[in-house]
């Protein structure tokens, strides 16, 4: 699928400053996304010893070594980028990306490039230019790895760039945006990205099960700090602020089921921005899921619907948390899909009505974990379902992934540029309801429709579950009120 | 001319060919005990062999992918990998020649089939030249020698067919061997040093990558550590 490149209007909007001057003196670096204050003295020493640091302690050096020997430079990516279809940068191809840290990596860090950069008078050296050039080239990327899937010699662009982005973060370099919530995360008071404190939350949950009584005239509960269930629950913390009906939809599951869930007061939050920009954030924030399942005594880990939430859950887990022995991690939609599979969950199919199609989230599509699974839910209960392309592994990134979504700043650069390619795919599809299981999708594509002018609407896949759901028989006595009883005992 | 000819195929091929296969095996050790290391550091030890399998297949076998982007590049590419792989190994004149030096030989290419990669490899290596001098998406990303490999691989298909097809006085003919051998052993020479080491590397791309995701348990603290930083505020 191809895209015209935007126009030069365009372009102005989409790259607009968003800083004052003496900031950008002051950081000495012109970026579009906000950065905390930070050492700018001696960035390409310091740069290298973040490096160096990294390599010492981690795997990336076998890639890095594997990448340089054998990159053919064949330009396949460039076709395959939806930043590059849209700006025609030539410096937002894939390769030309990766070529930036691959080029410090070979210059100081295998003996050849040494020689040679001894040898060529310092031209290859890392200068603070070159610094600055990654520090706004990484952040245009959305992580999304489509180039990784069509590249002949299999180089992973987006592990280098998730590689160039951790570097800078060690030196300060990282989007504000993301480092104040993990801040508040891993340091603050609530413990979570959205600043949610545990009042808040029960005060919020309550609200949405009277809500839900009166909608479908069921008691459906969100158990809380329940020890022993078979799922603790992590969404995306944003979601109990902005997903109400994707978590009602979600409950609404668990109610119909009987299955035991709960959410933890210690620690409820899916999101980690570690996954977009350091791997220290990464581990530590893995780290929280795994005390507040072992404090709940759960069985297993189930993350909302969320894209990177599910991804570094499912991936980095068994990485950080003990390997095989590591809690097993489900998303959402693999347990809805399974319970229907069952039997146990029946939805109506004259509800939703509209002509509805599905987004894949990147996080969970392109290796292949989730794919079928929703499509399946979906064309049991919507008769007008249809399909985009490309789609499933191939599907086009909405535009905000990465950790660009939750940069508000960038927000003209992720509709006019990022999600461009999105765009006239919705648009081509011409569905009235796109189902988009992940919250950065979700909050992206909501920003892309209404910055393109585009009629749809953007909603979570239990959000639909939650209008089309059905219950067999009055609630009294069913399994939500057993785990009172035992959160009782 | 005669007695360099004899060196160029005597004792200089047997250099060159052996500087190859060390050189390939060297990178080819060097890149799977990084990988194995790399495993035994990770904290997760599942890898999935289906999908690193079914991906690696798709890429040796390039036919799922081929018309996804730049269609024609990708089919001229294949077209002369195809005839660059086939003839040297199963060019008759080849497998006599390792058949006369240590006495093994193996199937050999028809004479028409032969002629007609050998043709297909020199133009669609042509034609990837010009692509990627035309391609600007191409041309920005190109080094010195994405031009220069193309080029030198083909000068041992040209000078090749013209010895094998052209009737040419004697003279001429021990000229364009002894180009033939020469460009062969360069090429012999350089490749474990240069982008071509892809031609033993890539079927460990997926597992590599793969693997360089596979992260060790307990980075955070060692990385924080060796950056003095124990301790500090995120």
């Amino acid at each position: 699928m191809r895209t015209r490149p935007i126009t030069p209007e365009e372009k102005a909007r989409a790259f607009k400053p968003t800083k004052k001057p003496d900031v950008i003196e002051k950081q000495k670096l012109d970026v579009r996304y906000h950065i905390e204050e930070f050492d700018t003295g001696d960035r390409p020493r310091r740069f290298l010893e973040a490096f160096a640091a990294i390599l010492k302690h981690t795997n990336y050096g076998l890639a890095l070594d594997h990448f340089i020997r054998m990159s053919a430079k064949c330009s396949r990516c460039a076709t395959t980028c939806q930043v590059f279809q849209a700006t025609g940068d030539p410096r937002d191809i894939p390769c030309y990306r990766s070529e930036l840290l691959l080029s410090v990596y070979r210059r100081y860090f295998t003996v050849g490039g040494a020689l040679r950069g001894h040898l060529g008078g310092g031209g290859m050296d890392l200068t603070d230019e070159k610094v600055q050039e990654m520090a706004d080239s990484f952040w245009n990327c959305t992580a999304c790895r489509r180039c990784t899937l069509e590249c002949p010699s299999g180089i992973d662009h987006a592990l280098i760039t998730h590689l160039g982005r951790f570097i800078l973060s060690e030196m300060g370099m990282a989007p504000r945006a993301l480092v104040v919530s993990t801040r508040e995360q891993l340091e603050g008071q609530t413990g979570n990205t959205s600043a949610i404190p545990v009042p808040a939350l029960k005060d919020t949950l309550e609200f949405l099960e009277e809500d839900m009584l009166g909608d479908k005239g069921v008691e459906i509960k969100f158990p809380m700090d329940v020890e022993g269930s078979e799922y603790v629950f992590f969404p995306a913390v944003s979601d109990f602020l902005m997903e109400a009906e994707t978590l009602m939809g979600i409950a609404a599951v668990f109610t119909a089921t009987g299955d035991s869930w709960t959410t933890g007061t210690g620690y409820y939050d899916g999101i980690n921005y570690g996954l977009f920009y350091s791997d220290r954030i990464l581990e530590r924030v893995v780290k929280k899921i795994d005390a507040e399942t072992k404090r709940l005594k759960g069985k297993n880990v189930l993350i909302g619907e969320c894209g990177h939430a599910s991804r570094s859950a499912k991936y980095f887990l068994p990485a950080y948390c003990g390997g095989d022995k590591a809690f097993p991690v489900i998303n959402i939609m693999e347990y809805t899909h399974k319970v229907w599979k069952e039997g146990r969950l029946k939805l109506d199919p004259t509800i939703v009505t509209q002509k509805v199609s599905y987004h894949d989230p990147c996080n969970i599509a392109r290796q292949r974990w989730i794919i079928d699974k929703p499509r399946e839910l979906l064309k049991a209960f919507c008769p007008n379902y249809i399909e985009m392309t490309p789609s499933g592994e191939d599907n086009i990134c909405c535009g905000g992934g990465g950790g660009t979504v939750s940069i508000d700043e960038i927000r003209p650069y992720r509709t006019t540029v990022g999600g461009k390619l999105k765009a006239d795919q919705i648009r081509r599809a011409g569905c009235e309801i796109l189902v988009a299981p992940c919250a950065n999708c979700k909050k992206q594509l909501r920003e892309l429709v209404e910055d393109q002018k585009i009629p749809c609407e953007v909603v979570g896949l239990h959000d639909l579950i939650y209008k089309a759901i059905i219950f067999d028989k009055p609630t009294a006595g069913s399994a939500t009120d057993n785990q009172h009883d035992k959160k009782g005992e | 001319m005669e007695e360099f000819l004899n060196f160029s195929r005597g004792p200089l091929f047997r250099l060159c060919f052996a500087v190859m296969i060390l050189g390939l095996a060297r990178i080819l050790i060097l890149d799977i005990w990084a990988a194995v290391m790399a495993y035994r550091k990770a904290g997760d030890k599942t890898l999935p062999w289906g999908l690193i399998i079914s991906r690696s297949l798709e890429w040796l076998f390039p036919a799922k992918r081929l018309f996804h982007n730049r269609p024609v590049y990708s089919v001229f590419s294949i077209l002369f990998h195809i005839g660059l792989i086939l003839v040297p190994i199963f060019l008759f004149a080849h497998v006599q020649l390792w058949q006369s030096a240590i006495g093994l030989a193996w199937p050999t290419l028809p004479y028409d089939v032969a002629r007609w990669l050998t043709i297909s490899t020199i133009v669609f290596g042509l034609a990837l030249i010009l692509g990627r001098l035309l391609v600007p998406s191409a041309s920005f990303i190109s080094r010195k020698q994405d031009y220069f490999w193309p080029l030198i691989l083909l000068i041992p298909f040209v000078t090749g067919f013209i010895c094998a097809h052209l009737s040419i006085a004697p003279q001429t003919y021990q000229f364009f061997m002894l180009v033939h051998i020469l460009a062969g052993n360069l090429i012999f020479v350089l490749l474990p040093f240069t982008k071509i080491a892809h031609c033993v590397l890539m079927p460990l791309s997926q597992v590599v990558g793969t693997l360089a995701w596979k992260f060790p348990p307990e980075t955070d603290e060692a990385i924080a550590t060796t950056l003095n930083k124990k301790g500090a505020p995120v």
